[in-house]
């Protein structure tokens, strides 16, 4: 059988990679970056315009006019069009399509908090990518000379979730509480299990049953990328998982300011319920935000807890490989030592080891979270001026809170923040808007100088945007309209039960068990 | 047809109308382990790269 098709449409697509990578390169297309306020991804355009165009131009000749036999050759390069497709296709909703929803989403003004309508509803490259490939597959349909390639588009998201690892470390992980892992711990395993038990009684599938378990325990789109291989998801399973997360995050991101208002929740008691119950980040975000704009605290406990998921993510991938053997297999004498080591995705492991190495420094200070972190040995050139010690010196008196006071006072003692704490108070005090404009730029000066990002893991953000915004907009290109119809509700009703019980669970335990205050 | 053509049409499999003889519908790999192995190795190439020139 031979794969590859004499078509110039490789050809093709890497003139148009190379056309975008000479304009955004020679300043041609500034107007239309700038209108879109995309100049982030002006560099990226630059070089994957250059190493894309090439690729593509080079293997394009060879489709179009080369002799093709069947064998490992045109087995393997055959793929080349169908990944520059996929690229093409995610990569002009990246750089031009998702900036554009989100200058339109700007243009009506917050929503949420300091939340605009595209945060809400997750309406970023990676979701619009999805759409994308569903609309292609079910309109023009995936061109016959590019359905080889995006059967790479699970090489990519598996490569995406080995680097992901990079962007934690252990000693970021080892300040959270013990209270937020413990209740973490409880909700996701519990989550877990209940999508399991659901989906069987619901008469579920074991790969969606398995994807979704992962998509509503842990969080969002990471886990489920994840999980899928372990229990053989197919595309649909997919999306339907990171549908029914979004979905279920909308509800949420408007009910939860509301219950806790009612309820007269405490900062640390939202937060906490917040990270605990809401499984998209940028959601989690959003409602911590809107239940308190003037501040951070609610924003940090949240996050603290949403953080704290990922440590439980190679618990319940294991846990589901040996689930789905198990089920699959109908087997009641399954040696669970073999079952690891055979069927043991070796991806995770990778996970895994990236986050070893992050841990240890090679790629940033070991304490970076994201690659963010705080290190206020700065030069003098970088310190407050005289001038603006005096300015921040006036206005102490606006101040009432204790912690901002002390915090405040530090900063204009030693002409710098003094701590992470400090850090976290003073972008609270920045967020309250208590000072003047001119005293919250100098608060936002001095958080700045102290907070740093480290080049080499905002590259491997990079790297794992691109395979994820890759993997899943192939992905999207093999969701047919049947394999939806096939798939039917029950999935969002399994997902919208546990998430409901999660949620009202969660909000029990926090009010009962936690009173801390800020 | 040759005999290898024919032998191989034997395996072809055809899912919404695209047919391949390896892999599956989601992947071009034999293995999942197959795949994950190359994942790993590519995930290594980039850390190495970035390592190296960042």
């Amino acid at each position: 059988m031979v794969y590859t098709h004499k078509h110039p449409a490789l050809f093709i697509m890497g003139l148009i990679f190379l056309a975008i990578g000479i304009l955004a390169g020679s300043g041609a297309l500034d107007g239309v970056i700038q209108s879109l306020h995309a100049q982030k991804y002006q560099g990226e355009m630059v070089w994957l315009g250059y190493i894309l165009g090439i690729i593509g131009i080079l293997v394009g000749i060879w489709h179009w006019w080369g002799s093709h036999e069947e064998g490992d050759l045109d087995y393997y390069l055959s793929t080349v069009a169908g990944a520059i497709f996929i690229m093409l296709v995610a990569m002009i909703i990246r750089w031009f399509a998702a900036p554009a929803v989100a200058v339109w989403s700007k243009s009506l003004g917050p929503v949420m908090g300091a939340k605009y309508l595209h945060q809400v509803l997750g309406l970023n490259y990676v979701v619009l990518g999805i759409l994308a490939g569903i609309l292609i597959v079910n309109t023009i349909g995936v061109p016959k000379w590019a359905q080889n390639g995006v059967r790479l588009s699970r090489l990519g998201l598996k490569t995406g979730v080995i680097l992901l690892g990079t962007l934690y470390s252990l000693a970021e992980l080892q300040q959270l509480g013990k209270l937020s892992v413990v209740l973490i711990g409880v909700f996701v395993l519990g989550s877990v299990g209940l999508v399991l038990l659901f989906g069987r009684m619901r008469g579920l599938p074991n790969n969606m049953t398995g994807v979704l378990s992962a998509g509503m325990g842990v969080c969002g789109v990471s886990a489920t990328v994840a999980a899928a291989p372990v229990v053989k998801a197919r595309a649909i399973d997919i999306a339907y998982t990171i549908g029914t997360i979004l979905l279920w995050g909308v509800g949420c991101m408007f009910l939860f300011p509301i219950i806790g208002n009612m309820l007269d929740l405490g900062h640390v008691q939202f937060g906490a319920w917040a990270g605990t119950g809401i499984l998209n980040s940028a959601q989690v975000a959003g409602a911590a935000l809107a239940y308190q704009p003037d501040g951070i605290e609610t924003l940090k406990v949240a996050e603290i807890f949403n953080i704290t998921r990922v440590l439980f993510l190679p618990i319940i991938v294991l846990w589901l490989a040996i689930w789905f053997v198990k089920r699959e297999e109908s087997a009641e004498s399954v040696n669970i030592g073999q079952v690891v080591i055979q069927k043991f995705p070796l991806f995770v492991l990778g996970f895994i080891l990236m986050f070893a190495l992050s841990s240890t420094g090679v790629f940033a200070p070991a304490q970076h979270y994201k690659g963010k972190y705080f290190d206020n040995n700065i030069p003098e050139s970088k310190l407050l001026t005289p001038e603006e010690v005096a300015l921040l010196k006036s206005e102490m008196g606006k101040v009432q809170r204790e912690d901002r006071k002390a915090a405040l006072a530090r900063l204009i003692e030693n002409r710098k923040i003094m701590s992470r704490e400090d850090d976290a108070v003073i972008r609270g005090l920045n967020n309250a808007k208590v000072l003047s404009k001119e005293a919250n730029k100098l608060l936002k000066k001095a958080h700045k100088a102290v907070r740093h990002t480290a080049k080499k893991i905002k590259k491997f953000r990079q790297w794992i945007t691109l395979l994820f915004a890759f993997g899943l907009t192939g992905l999207g290109m093999q969701i047919t309209l049947a394999s939806i119809k096939q798939a039917g509700g029950q999935p969002l009703v399994v997902g919208g039960i546990v998430g409901t019980l999660k949620a009202v669970l969660s909000l029990i335990v926090i009010v009962i068990f936690v009173h801390e205050t800020i | 047809m040759s005999e290898k053509e024919d032998k191989q049409d034997i395996d072809v499999q055809e899912v919404d109308g695209f047919r391949f003889h390896r892999g599956s519908a989601l992947s071009i790999f034999e293995s999942d382990r197959r795949e994950d192995i190359v994942a790993l190795i590519l995930a290594l190439l980039i850390a190495l790269g970035i390592y190296l020139l960042v």
